[in-house]
């Protein structure tokens, strides 16, 4: 459904169109007092010495070796199974310490995940000598007891043991090589930097867990990661891992089943990172669990944001929001609208210091209202339960004529076709510019500049509105209005002190050539609108500027025989409105039709830009299937014209020579996804990855059964082909 | 793709988890029983029902049924008006599976007292209930609502006498009768994976 607009200008009519818009071993029991002969698994116990002098400390090495297909468990079993147990029978003066437990094996079947070994392990034991332990040969005994599992599971135990001199001297043993080599398949002891956090609060007995881990400063490149906890009674850190991301960091979800009592606080386990053509490192770890991401969490304060937010939080994303509005005053697309500005101030600055802080004031109620304007809409979308994003208004092609329209009309004021008389004054003299300068010029100053803002994102911003398009109604109110008092504050804070405006030379006949130049930048906007409005209508965009041409035309008269001549004054007025009408009603209502933008062709053929760039063809969830089916690597380019930060990246870091030859040696597919009108496959395929919107950058491994990998928003050529090269292994 | 779907689907069942959950109404199903005979669980309503996902050649499971406790448990709950559903969800190709007829010569062999032994080997109920081990316990009141689920008892391992160790099932059952709060509801089950199909 459309609505059927009041032809031109009112920017929140254009507003509002978009919004209205819509939007087992019988054995087991035979076997069950089982004879030693029954076993699959030979238990044997290894000594690092032979002779050991008191005050020692040697190493057992309880060795078990499963025949084919058999496999014993760690010391936290998992989902099922049993842990090794290793019960000693030692002399008196000699202790034994905690068994160090080699890495174990995540072993199948997913839904009952288990951690153990296969083949053989070897359970090492430190054991201390008492200093006044006698000399002469002593027996160490001890009985280890063990689940063995094939597709059944028989319990086992057996007794062992081995004979250690005392003596004056240490004599290594011939099994000290062994035990040396198994005792370095033992995570290492460590200070691995992890944090830790609940994703969301509880809800049931069931809650995700965050592990994250930085690996950036790390030289060597890391590929997955994985978390395998100790054993607890009262919770179980259940064994399936997803991978949030590994670029820079490795960022795990583990699922928490609580059985009773609290939320743990502190866990600990092994962490395991794979550095690829060197193997596995794994380390001891212990971390506490926080309540909520960190407060400078990149990825979840964007995505994935806790529900309840403390107001801490809150506070810092209100202060993102205020220096992001305020860096939008220099972003390109406020560039031009910053013309006008600079002229209001050297205009004004004669003026009495209280009206330039009214007017700084009403600048600031334009900026405001339009801000609270787009909050609302935001809502709404939201309400209506469509994916809302900054800059969606440009997926609009209606929102597009209207802009292009209008900015078109400000370029023609600046080159002084016609003069713009808001609040009822009339002009006389060019070059009276307090009067297009008043209260409601200003108020309208504040609208256009916040409308051309919202393509650009600037520094601060993407973090602020990220946080704010997932929050309750009064969280967006508020955000939005903060970057609307930043981006306006720069321009308050002039008013009220004239006295910095003295930068600013005299008003005189230099303000016109200005004026005339400002124009330029505006056109540039023209065509930048122009650019995107085509790839709603196709080669109907011809129409669009018929149009423009028709309005132009129509200023000019307007301007000239209306504003500015003697006679026939309604004549001339009449026969602007019939251009206005006429162009309008020819031109867009019944050419270009453009209320209804032109169906997107899905045509599957390539995308190309150049002859030698990259072979786009269009993406859909079949064509990455295809690819993956196809054993190849997929990269993914969500984008949308409107999108600058999609088009810096593409131009930076994706339509580069080297992403070129690189997606070419590695046979991989690039699809590109189009989010200008905002298709539903995109939204959803975008709300997977918990984005608000474009850019989104997905590298899929050649691997079919590896997760995508999510390449940042900002990119860089190395962080482009470095997920490349490991989607190709 | 398809992995993306699968995980998410995995992800959002693990993120649902819960289709079982303690306080939750029990997910309903429908099995066949060994005599060919259709068991909905929902018919049961009115009832307690305990489920017990079973496989006695597993030592966890048999050092319950070799001792005898499992079965006296099985009787004083059907004196109580409690039905008892056997989940045997050990695939075919699997030594421990059962055909009807071994599982009926189980029954008599063992003197297992239950209102069912419920065929399971497409693994169809053992999923929906996320049964790990065996034994896993569920327990189900009256109005539908699961109560109890975990292990059998608090002793992990296959060798200690069941009879002095806190058996979480009779616990649940008879506050649930004596209209009590139930003092653990959910525990980590302990046992031998289950032998699903792959």
């Amino acid at each position: 459904m459309r609505t059927v607009l009041k032809p031109l200008i009112v920017i929140f009519a254009c507003f509002a169109a978009f919004a209205s818009r819509d939007a087992h071993a019988q054995a087991a029991l035979a076997t069950f007092d089982t004879p030693p002969a029954a076993h699959h698994t030979q238990v044997k116990l290894i000594l690092s010495a032979d002779t050991a002098k008191p005050g020692d400390t040697i190493f057992a090495g309880v060795d078990l070796k499963m025949e084919p297909g058999w496999h014993t468990y760690w010391k936290n079993p998992g989902a099922a199974g049993m842990t090794t147990e290793i019960k000693w029978q030692l002399p008196p003066g000699v202790t034994a310490g905690e068994i160090q437990w080699p890495l174990p094996k995540k072993l199948p079947p997913a839904e009952v995940t288990t951690y153990g070994y296969e083949d053989e392990v070897m359970l090492i034991v430190p054991l201390t000598l008492a200093t006044n332990l006698s000399a002469g040969p002593i027996d160490l005994k001890a009985n280890v007891s063990w689940l063995e599992c094939k597709e059944v599971c028989i319990p086992a135990n057996q007794d062992v043991e081995a004979k250690l001199n005392i003596g004056s001297e240490t004599k290594i043993s011939a099994d000290s090589a062994t035990i040396e080599s198994w005792k370095k398949k033992a995570p290492y002891s460590s200070d691995l930097s992890i944090t830790a956090w609940w994703e969301k609060p509880t809800n049931g007995d069931l809650r995700p867990l965050i592990i994250n881990f930085p690996t950036r400063f790390i030289s060597v490149r890391i590929d997955s990661g994985d978390f395998f906890p100790d054993a607890y009674d009262q919770f179980e850190i259940q064994p399936a891992t997803e991978t949030i991301s590994n670029l820079g960091e490795i960022r795990l979800r583990k699922f928490v089943k609580k059985f009773s009592s609290d939320w743990p606080k502190e866990i600990s386990g092994v962490f395991l990172y794979r550095v690829p053509d060197y193997g596995t490192n794994a380390f001891e770890v212990k971390f506490s669990i926080a309540d909520k991401a960190p407060a400078n969490d990149t990825i979840l304060s964007t995505t994935n944001p806790p529900t309840a937010l403390p107001s801490q939080s809150l506070w810092q994303m209100l202060l993102y929001a205020f220096i992001g509005g305020l860096i939008l005053n220099i972003m390109p697309c406020v560039l031009p609208v910053i013309a006008l500005k600079i002229l209001g101030f050297v205009s004004e600055a004669k003026s009495s210091p209280r009206r330039v802080r009214a007017l700084g004031g009403i600048y600031a109620v334009g900026v405001l209202f339009s801000f609270l304007v787009m909050a609302a809409i935001v809502i709404g979308v939201k309400a209506a339960g469509h994916q809302a994003g900054w800059g969606m208004q440009f997926g609009s092609p209606i929102f597009i004529v209207c802009l292009t329209t209008l900015v078109t009309l400000v370029a023609l004021n600046l080159f002084g076709v016609f003069e713009v008389t808001l609040g009822g004054r009339t002009l006389d003299a060019a070059g009276n510019l307090a009067a297009r300068h008043g209260a409601s010029g200003a108020f309208f100053n504040g609208v256009l500049a916040t409308t051309l803002a919202t393509p650009c994102t600037a520094p601060f911003l993407a973090p602020a509105l990220g946080f704010a398009f997932s929050q309750s109604a009064v969280t967006i109110i508020l955000i939005f209005l903060t970057v609307g008092l930043g981006l306006a504050s720069p321009y308050v804070l002039l008013s009220w002190n004239p006295a910095w405006l003295k930068f600013l030379p005299k008003p005189g006949a230099w303000m016109e050539k200005f004026k005339i130049a400002m124009g330029f930048p505006m056109l540039a906007t023209v065509v930048w609108l122009f650019n995107i409005a085509a790839s709603s209508y196709g080669k109907n965009v011809l129409w669009l500027s018929v149009f423009l041409v028709v309005v132009a035309f129509a200023a000019w008269i307007f301007g000239e025989f209306v504003q500015r001549g003697r006679k026939h004054k309604a004549a001339a007025a009449i026969i602007t409105l019939i251009l206005l009408i006429g162009g309008y009603a020819f031109a867009l209502e019944k050419e270009l039709d453009w209320r209804e933008a032109m169906p997107q062709t899905d045509s599957t053929g390539s995308l190309k830009e150049s002859a030698d760039g990259i072979d786009w063809q269009r993406w859909s969830p079949e064509a990455v299937a295809a690819a993956r089916a196809a054993g190849k690597p997929v990269l993914v380019d969500f984008t949308a014209d409107w999108c600058l930060t999609c088009q810096v990246n593409k131009q930076t870091s994706i339509e580069i020579s080297s992403v070129r030859q690189k997606i070419k040696d590695i046979n991989a597919v690039a699809l590109v996804g189009d989010y200008t009108h905002f298709p539903d496959a995109i939204t959803t395929e975008l709300q997977r990855y918990n984005r608000a919107g474009v850019p989104l950058v997905l590298v899929y491994p050649k691997n079919p059964d590896a997760t995508a990998i999510v390449l940042p928003a900002i990119l860089t050529p190395g962080i482009v082909l470095d997920a490349l090269d490991r989607a190709a292994r | 793709m398809k992995t993306t779907f699968a995980l998410l689907a995995a992800l959002t069942l693990a993120a649902s988890a819960f289709a079982v959950e303690v306080g939750k109404p029990a997910p309903d199903f429908t099995g066949t029983d060994i005599n060919g005979k259709t068991v909905k669980l929902s018919d049961f309503k009115g009832k307690i029902v305990v489920l017990e996902s079973y496989n006695s050649d597993c030592p966890y499971d048999a050092n319950q049924y070799k001792t005898g406790a499992m079965q006296d448990l099985q009787k004083d709950s059907a004196a109580k008006g409690v039905v008892w559903l056997l989940v045997n969800s050990v695939n075919p190709k699997n030594f421990s599976h059962r055909t009807a007829e071994q599982a009926k010569q189980e029954i008599a062999d063992k003197k297992i007292v239950a209102d069912a032994w419920i065929d399971d080997s497409s693994g169809a109920i053992g999923h929906l209930y996320e049964m790990k081990t065996t034994p896993h316990m569920f327990v189900i009141a009256k109005d539908g609502t699961l109560v109890y689920d975990g292990a059998i008892d608090n002793q992990p391992d296959p060798f200690h006498n069941p009879r002095t160790a806190n058996n979480y099932v009779r616990d649940a059952v008879d506050n649930l009768i004596a209209g009590k709060p139930i003092e653990v509801s959910q525990s980590k089950p302990y046992g031998c994976a289950v032998h699903y199909a792959d």
